[in-house]
Formats: C-alpha cells, sequence, structure tokens
C-alpha cells in the first residue's frame, strides 16, 4: 500500500463548539478519542504536530462489524519519550481519516476527524459506521501535512447470509525481548480476514539483559524496571509496537485483541496480585494498565476505564450466520474463593451462556487466554483453577441448542489441539467441543519441537497435538468446516528471516466435535 | 488540573522512610506520583532530584544506611495528560540502626548488598547440596562467602526440602554484657507473598518469634538493592536482646524459618549499644 497515493487528505478545520453539540459528539466521546464517525470536528489547534513524521507507530484497525470498524492510530514522533507520550505537547490534535474502496483511495467512502488528546497519549479510535458488509476497505490518517501509511480491513458479512470461507488467524504471546515478529510475516501473506490476539500483547517484567534475547536490539535505557506507572506501560507499548512486522500485521488487517495477565502483571485476578500488592493498591495499577492497553491498540471505547479500574472488554462479533465470536476477558473477573471457582464473573458467564445457546450462528468460538482442557491441577492459573466454572461451560457446550462450539487459547507458548470433554473425570466422556491454542509470536525464544512440559500436555489422551515453537495458528471457516493450520518458524531469536511451515493441519467438523489430523 | 498531594506524612524507621498521601480521586487518570528527595533542604522539583514514581499512594525511600539521617521531600501529582499539580513536602528522620553499635558478632555488611554470601546471588539450586545440615557458623573461623549462604530457606521452599531450617551463630564474648545488645537483621528482599516466620533464640532460650515483611520474591535472583531501578524490596528486624541470656564464653544465636519460605541476607549480628 502506497502511502503517498494521489488524493490527499482534505486539510482539517477549525469547527464552532456549537457544532458538536448539533452532531451530538459527546465530551466523553472527545475524550475518548472516538470522535464522531464522518464529521470533522473540532480539536485543530494551529500548533505544527511536531516532529518529522508522527505515525511511526503505524496504523491500526479492530472489531469489524458488517458496517464498519475501529480505526487506531497514536500520534507519536519520537515513540520512546521516557514520559510516555511520544514525543507530543501537551496539546490536543486533529487526526483526520478516510476510508476507501480503493487502495489508491479515489473512492473516498468515509471521512472523518478524531480528537488527539494528551489524556489518551495522542491515540485516537475512531469508530466508523454505514459501510457495506463483506467487503474490503482501505484506510490512513493525516495529522498536520503528515500521512500515514494505509491500512487494509474487511467489513464482515451480513446477518442472514451465510459466506462461504471465513479465514481468521490466532496469536498471542509477544515478548518482545525474547524474540523476533518475524511470524507476523507470514501471517500477512496468509492474509486472514481478521486476527484474534489471544493475550499478552507486552510484558510488564524489567527487561535486563539476561532477559534480551533478540539478537541485535538495543532497547536503550529506561526498560530494566517493571512497568508500574501508566507513562511506563506507554513505553513498553511503543517498544514492542516498534517492531516492523507487528506495524505491517496491523496494516494488512483487523485485530480483535483480548488482553492477558502480563498486559498489568503475571498471573493476576480481578484486583489480587500473586506479588503481593494490596487489592486497593493494585486496582490503580491495572486503571494505568488498561488505559496503556487502549491507548495502544484498536479496541472499542468500552475498553478504555472511566471512573475506576474496570474495562469492558468481553464481547461479540459476528461474521454472518456462520460464525459468531465470544470474546473473553478472564483476568478482571476472576474470583477463586468462589465455590468450585469463577473464571469470568457471573455476569460475563451469564452473558457467554446464554449468548452461546441464541447465537443463531453456526459456529461459536470461543476467543479467550487460558487453557480450557483439564492438564494438571497446578495449572491453578488456567481453567484447571476454576473446575466448577469450566464444567458449567462444558455442560453449555453439551446443550444441542449450542452450535459447534470451538475455544481458541493462547497463553502457554505452545501449539496443543485439544479436544473438550464433557467430564474430564470421565474418560469415556463424549467429546463436545475442539480447543486449538496457538504458540506464541515470540515467548519464550526459539523454543523447541518438544520441552519439558509435553509429558503434562501428552500425557492425556484429549490432546492431540504439542509442540514448542513459535508461530500462529491460520483458520478456515466454512459452513462444513473449521480447518486449523499450526503455522511454526524454526527459530525466533536471530532475526525475523525464518521461513514458516505448516506442522499439523486439524479439521473440526460441523456437528462433530473434536479435531481431527489431517496433516 | 493536577491535584496537589493531600495529607502526604513521612515516617523514619531503620534504613528507610515511608512516605503516605491521599490517593487522587479516579479523574482526571493520575499517571503516577513523582517523589523527589534531598538531605539539608527542601529538593528540586526535578530530574536529579527524582527518588522515585509510584501509581501508588505511598513509597518507601529506601537503602538509606545504618545511621540516622533526615531527609526532605516533596510529591507532585503527574496526570495521565502530563499536567503536574503543585508539590507537597514532608520530612523525616531515619531510626539508627543497632548495627551502628560496637558489633558483638556481624555476619556481612549492613550496606542493602547481599552479594558477598555463599551461593549469592542466584545459587539457591545448589543449596541443599552445599548446607545439607542447614548452617553452623563460628564467627572468626567460617566466612560469608562460603559459608553463610544468601538465602535462608524455610517449610515452603521445595528447593530446599520443604523443611524447617535453623542457621546458627556461634561467638565468643570475654564477658556477658552489662546492657541489653541490639539484634539487627537487614534483608535485601523477602518472598511477596509468604514472606514467614522464624523463631529467634540466644543459648537456647527462645527470645521471639520473628513475622518477615512480604519482598519482590526477586532476591533469589539477584542481590544487590542499591541498583538503580532494582526490584529488590529491603527490609530489617531489630530488637532489644536480654543481657542475661548471654554467657562469658561461646554463645550460640539461632534463628529457624518455621513457616514460609526464604528470606535474603544483608547482614546479621549482635551489637552492644553505645
Amino acid at each position: 500500500m502506497d502511502a503517498s497515493a494521489p488524493v490527499p487528505i482534505p486539510p482539517a478545520r477549525p469547527r464552532r463548539r456549537s457544532f458538536l453539540r448539533i452532531a451530538g459528539v459527546s465530551s466523553a466521546a472527545l475524550l475518548s478519542g472516538v470522535g464522531a464517525p464522518g464529521t470533522a470536528e473540532a480539536g485543530y489547534t494551529g500548533e505544527r504536530v511536531p516532529g518529522d513524521y508522527p505515525f511511526r507507530l503505524g496504523v491500526a484497525s479492530g472489531d469489524p462489524a458488517e458496517d464498519g470498524f475501529v480505526l487506531w492510530t497514536r500520534l507519536a514522533p519520537e515513540p520512546l519519550a521516557a514520559d510516555g507520550h511520544g514525543g507530543m505537547p501537551p496539546a490536543p490534535f486533529d487526526v483526520r481519516w478516510e476510508v476507501a474502496e480503493d487502495e489508491g483511495f479515489r473512492r473516498v467512502v468515509r471521512r472523518g476527524s478524531a480528537r488527539a488528546t494528551p489524556e489518551l497519549a495522542h491515540a485516537v479510535h475512531p469508530r466508523v459506521r454505514g459501510l457495506r458488509p463483506g467487503r474490503p476497505y482501505f484506510y490512513r490518517f493525516a495529522a498536520g501535512d503528515h500521512i500515514s501509511p494505509a491500512g487494509r480491513v474487511r467489513t464482515t458479512a451480513a446477518r442472514g447470509t451465510t459466506p462461504g470461507a471465513f479465514t481468521f488467524a490466532t496469536a498471542s504471546c509477544q515478548a518482545w525481548y525474547q524474540g523476533w515478529f518475524g511470524a507476523y510475516r507470514h501471517l500477512v501473506a496468509d492474509d486472514p480476514e481478521m486476527v484474534f490476539f489471544l493475550g499478552d500483547y507486552i510484558y510488564e517484567y524489567a527487561i535486563t539483559a539476561d532477559r534480551l534475547w533478540r539478537r541485535g536490539a538495543d532497547p536503550g535505557a529506561g526498560h530494566d524496571r517493571e512497568t508500574v506507572t501508566l507513562e511506563e506501560y506507554r513505553v513498553r507499548y511503543s517498544l514492542f509496537k516498534s517492531d516492523p512486522d507487528l506495524q505491517a500485521a496491523h496494516a494488512a488487517t483487523a485485530f480483535v485483541v483480548t488482553p492477558d495477565d502480563h498486559e498489568v502483571q503475571n498471573n493476576y485476578g480481578a484486583d489480587t496480585s500473586r506479588y503481593g500488592t494490596p487489592p486497593e493498591d493494585f486496582a490503580l495499577r491495572r486503571a494505568v494498565a488498561y488505559r496503556a492497553l487502549y491507548e495502544n491498540t484498536p479496541l472499542p471505547e468500552a475498553a478504555l476505564p472511566a471512573g475506576g479500574p474496570d474495562a469492558r472488554l468481553h464481547r461479540r462479533l459476528t461474521v454472518g450466520d456462520l460464525a459468531s465470536f465470544h470474546v473473553l476477558d478472564t483476568r478482571q473477573y476472576r474470583d477463586p474463593g468462589a465455590p468450585g471457582g469463577d473464571i469470568l464473573g457471573p455476569d460475563q458467564e451469564r452473558w457467554l451462556l446464554d449468548g452461546l445457546r441464541r447465537s443463531g450462528a453456526r459456529w461459536n468460538l470461543l476467543a479467550q487466554q487460558v487453557a480450557v482442557m483439564r492438564v494438571g491441577d497446578d495449572r491453578v492459573d488456567q481453567w484447571d483453577g476454576f473446575p466448577a466454572a469450566r464444567q458449567r461451560l462444558l455442560d453449555t457446550f453439551a446443550d444441542p441448542a449450542v452450535a459447534n462450539p470451538v475455544v481458541l487459547t493462547g497463553d502457554t507458548h505452545r501449539a496443543i489441539a485439544g479436544e473438550l470433554r464433557a467430564d474430564f473425570a470421565d474418560p469415556d466422556s463424549p467429546v463436545v467441543g475442539t480447543e486449538l491454542v496457538t504458540s506464541s509470536i515470540a515467548s519464550d525464544g526459539d523454543g523447541a519441537e518438544t520441552d519439558e512440559q509435553a509429558a503434562e500436555w501428552t500425557r492425556h489422551p484429549w490432546v492431540r497435538f504439542y509442540h514448542a515453537r513459535r508461530g500462529y495458528t491460520l483458520c478456515r471457516l466454512t459452513p462444513d468446516g473449521l480447518t486449523a493450520d499450526y503455522r511454526s518458524v524454526p527459530y525466533v531469536e536471530a532475526d525475523a528471516g525464518a521461513p514458516v511451515s505448516t506442522v499439523a493441519r486439524f479439521v473440526t467438523e460441523a456437528g462433530r466435535p473434536g479435531p481431527e489430523r489431517v496433516g | 488540573m493536577a491535584q496537589t498531594v493531600r495529607e502526604l506524612r513521612a515516617t523514619g524507621r531503620v534504613a528507610a522512610i515511608d512516605l503516605r498521601w491521599e490517593r487522587a480521586p479516579w479523574e482526571p487518570p493520575v499517571d503516577h506520583y513523582a517523589v523527589y528527595a534531598a538531605r539539608g533542604r527542601a529538593p528540586e522539583t526535578e530530574p536529579g532530584a527524582l527518588a522515585g514514581k509510584t501509581v501508588y499512594p505511598h513509597f518507601t525511600h529506601g537503602v538509606l544506611g545504618p545511621e540516622a539521617v533526615t531527609w526532605h521531600y516533596r510529591v507532585v501529582t503527574v496526570l495521565a495528560s502530563g499536567e503536574r499539580g503543585r508539590a507537597a513536602g514532608a520530612s523525616a528522620t531515619t531510626v539508627a540502626s543497632y548495627a551502628t553499635g560496637r558489633p558483638l558478632v556481624a555476619v556481612g555488611s549492613f550496606d542493602h548488598k547481599g552479594l558477598e554470601f555463599a551461593l549469592a546471588p542466584n545459587g539457591n539450586a545448589r543449596y541443599l547440596t552445599a548446607f545439607p545440615a542447614g548452617v553452623d557458623y563460628r564467627d572468626g573461623v567460617s566466612r560469608p562467602e562460603t559459608d553463610w549462604p544468601y538465602l535462608h530457606p524455610g517449610p515452603a521452599d521445595q528447593w530446599a526440602g520443604r523443611r524447617a531450617h535453623r542457621f546458627t551463630l556461634r561467638f565468643e564474648l570475654d564477658a556477658a554484657p552489662v546492657a541489653d545488645p541490639g539484634f539487627a537483621l537487614w534483608m535485601t528482599d523477602t518472598h511477596a507473598t509468604i514472606p514467614g516466620r522464624g523463631v529467634l533464640a540466644v543459648n537456647g532460650r527462645k527470645i521471639t518469634t520473628l513475622t518477615f515483611e512480604g519482598g519482590a520474591t526477586k532476591g533469589s535472583l539477584e542481590g544487590d538493592a542499591t541498583r538503580p531501578n532494582t526490584p529488590l524490596v529491603p527490609s530489617s528486624v531489630e530488637l532489644p536482646l536480654p543481657a542475661d541470656v548471654f554467657r562469658a564464653g561461646e554463645n550460640l544465636l539461632t534463628l529457624e524459618k518455621t513457616e514460609g519460605s526464604w528470606h535474603a541476607y544483608d547482614a546479621i549480628g549482635v551489637f552492644a549499644r553505645e
């Protein structure tokens, strides 16, 4: 895509406040960088955007619907500036955006402006609506005289229609310091219509010399402390997002992002830190961590904490009548003290289980973080630590009203395929679903085909595949089946140039739960 | 507009000063609080005087050494927008450590580092091999770098056999002390969630059960709490010991970790108070 395409974005014009009121643009919308779709709202200050180029963190789209999507960029001429503001001054700036049907931006169909404010580290999240379903669009931003790279995104198929096929990928766990993100190059070449990012977009750990396995990389000073403050989380996102392959992936397709633990702190649950931080303190850390997550990813506005530490991260996306994707948050509402453990919290669990029964889609896919299948009693951070909640989920999967449940999982840094049994305590119980665990993009470095954790997983008859190298999972969904290709790279530490191969292919046939290996 | 920090209080203790203040409202969102420190005068709110940043409404200014020292502070609220509030000020003086007295016995230096000990900074996996029967350290004969490990394990530590571990410190006195001596135990870090408890005894007489403060669970991997951006959370235990438990000749001080996980040594000793 050509960043210097022939049709320039028109300059912003200052608008009066009264226009905002007439246009129904709330102050909350301005403060969250959402702006008003299709309008050019106020916010232009006349101040020149500093630096030689403000789009160094790239562009992104997220949460596509049949009529639109979320767009994202963040003005940051100096992404690693220590104060977390990316080299921007403490003033608002207009960011203009346009969406076109063609790569050359000759057929612009939507155009607007969003205010980039220092409160959100000059990130904007315009929600574009009014588009046609099931077709590709191109988008770009402008700030001052600068034009961003162009991105590509597809609207989803309309409800009431069933597309013949839908291709998506799952990815997770991108510890920048443990490897290059070369896997994303291959993901882009595979051209999925959507990427479900299943957690650990950043890691909070201090980046010290012994942790820096990304050969030839030098993050510079100031990263050798665990992230706790908002400015530290902001800079950490900037560091990770400086990877060109990650930026290219975001520009190539929509990301549906859901966080796991490392966006805040290792293995946290609700307001409980495993490192002894009191809950009233931990809530403050979680609030700034969620804020930085929102600022740096194409999440919908509800994901921005307001007036407290909570963010609405669970949500549902549909692809026509083919698929319903239930995006989960298995961190924020954990309650290990509930009888049998509660990993989703009562409200989200009710939302999920009701949604599964009522979705009306041919396939129901859960995009979530930690392994649902049984692995071991000491795996308390996974669904193993919440057996009652897991059983309620499996009981729902067994309900004939729930069509073709599949769980998409991250977290483990391993590629794993497994059956979900109706009752893991009963080896003869029927298979009620498929679980596809994607490996990491870079976390844990090169890895190996097998490793010391393999036996703990593969001792179970429901585990059908285990592979401990880095990569992602490419899925092709049709009304008849889900084909999952485990895409793997042999190394990530040396450079980003590793080739990719499909190390296993599994098919789950509609009406017949469980993955069958076909390649 | 960023608020001025309210209700700022500073309290000194051994080798550290604790600052606390009132949490700012959720809106406008706070990025962090910046804490500036200086000796002898109020600090400038500039990078050279920055003691640390925190998102919590409290901050411990640590590794201040065994002597009593006075520090002055200014704390500033920094909002998500980058806007900064006006600084609030406070001062406090640390409590002098028993370690400033005349040592009757001491192992290690009270310097916020534990690098002089055996297995330091991260060799705990070799603990059971090197110290299968615990520690029996004889002052003047034994050496910290070979005979006193940097970690004192507890019953929660699988790598140390999941059992209680007793460390014995033997030392000679020409005469029993007349006044109560002071016991000083400084740690570079402790386990965050199960720092545990330990029984302190002198010459077989139990003095007390010590309850350790939670640290950062990082001291098993590194041992210098003075390093900039250190994740370590140092702590200390100091208390007077009854003079009548000591005797002329050989004395035995024992510390047995009876609950929880490890603590990481900075130094341990008994001092005559002067």
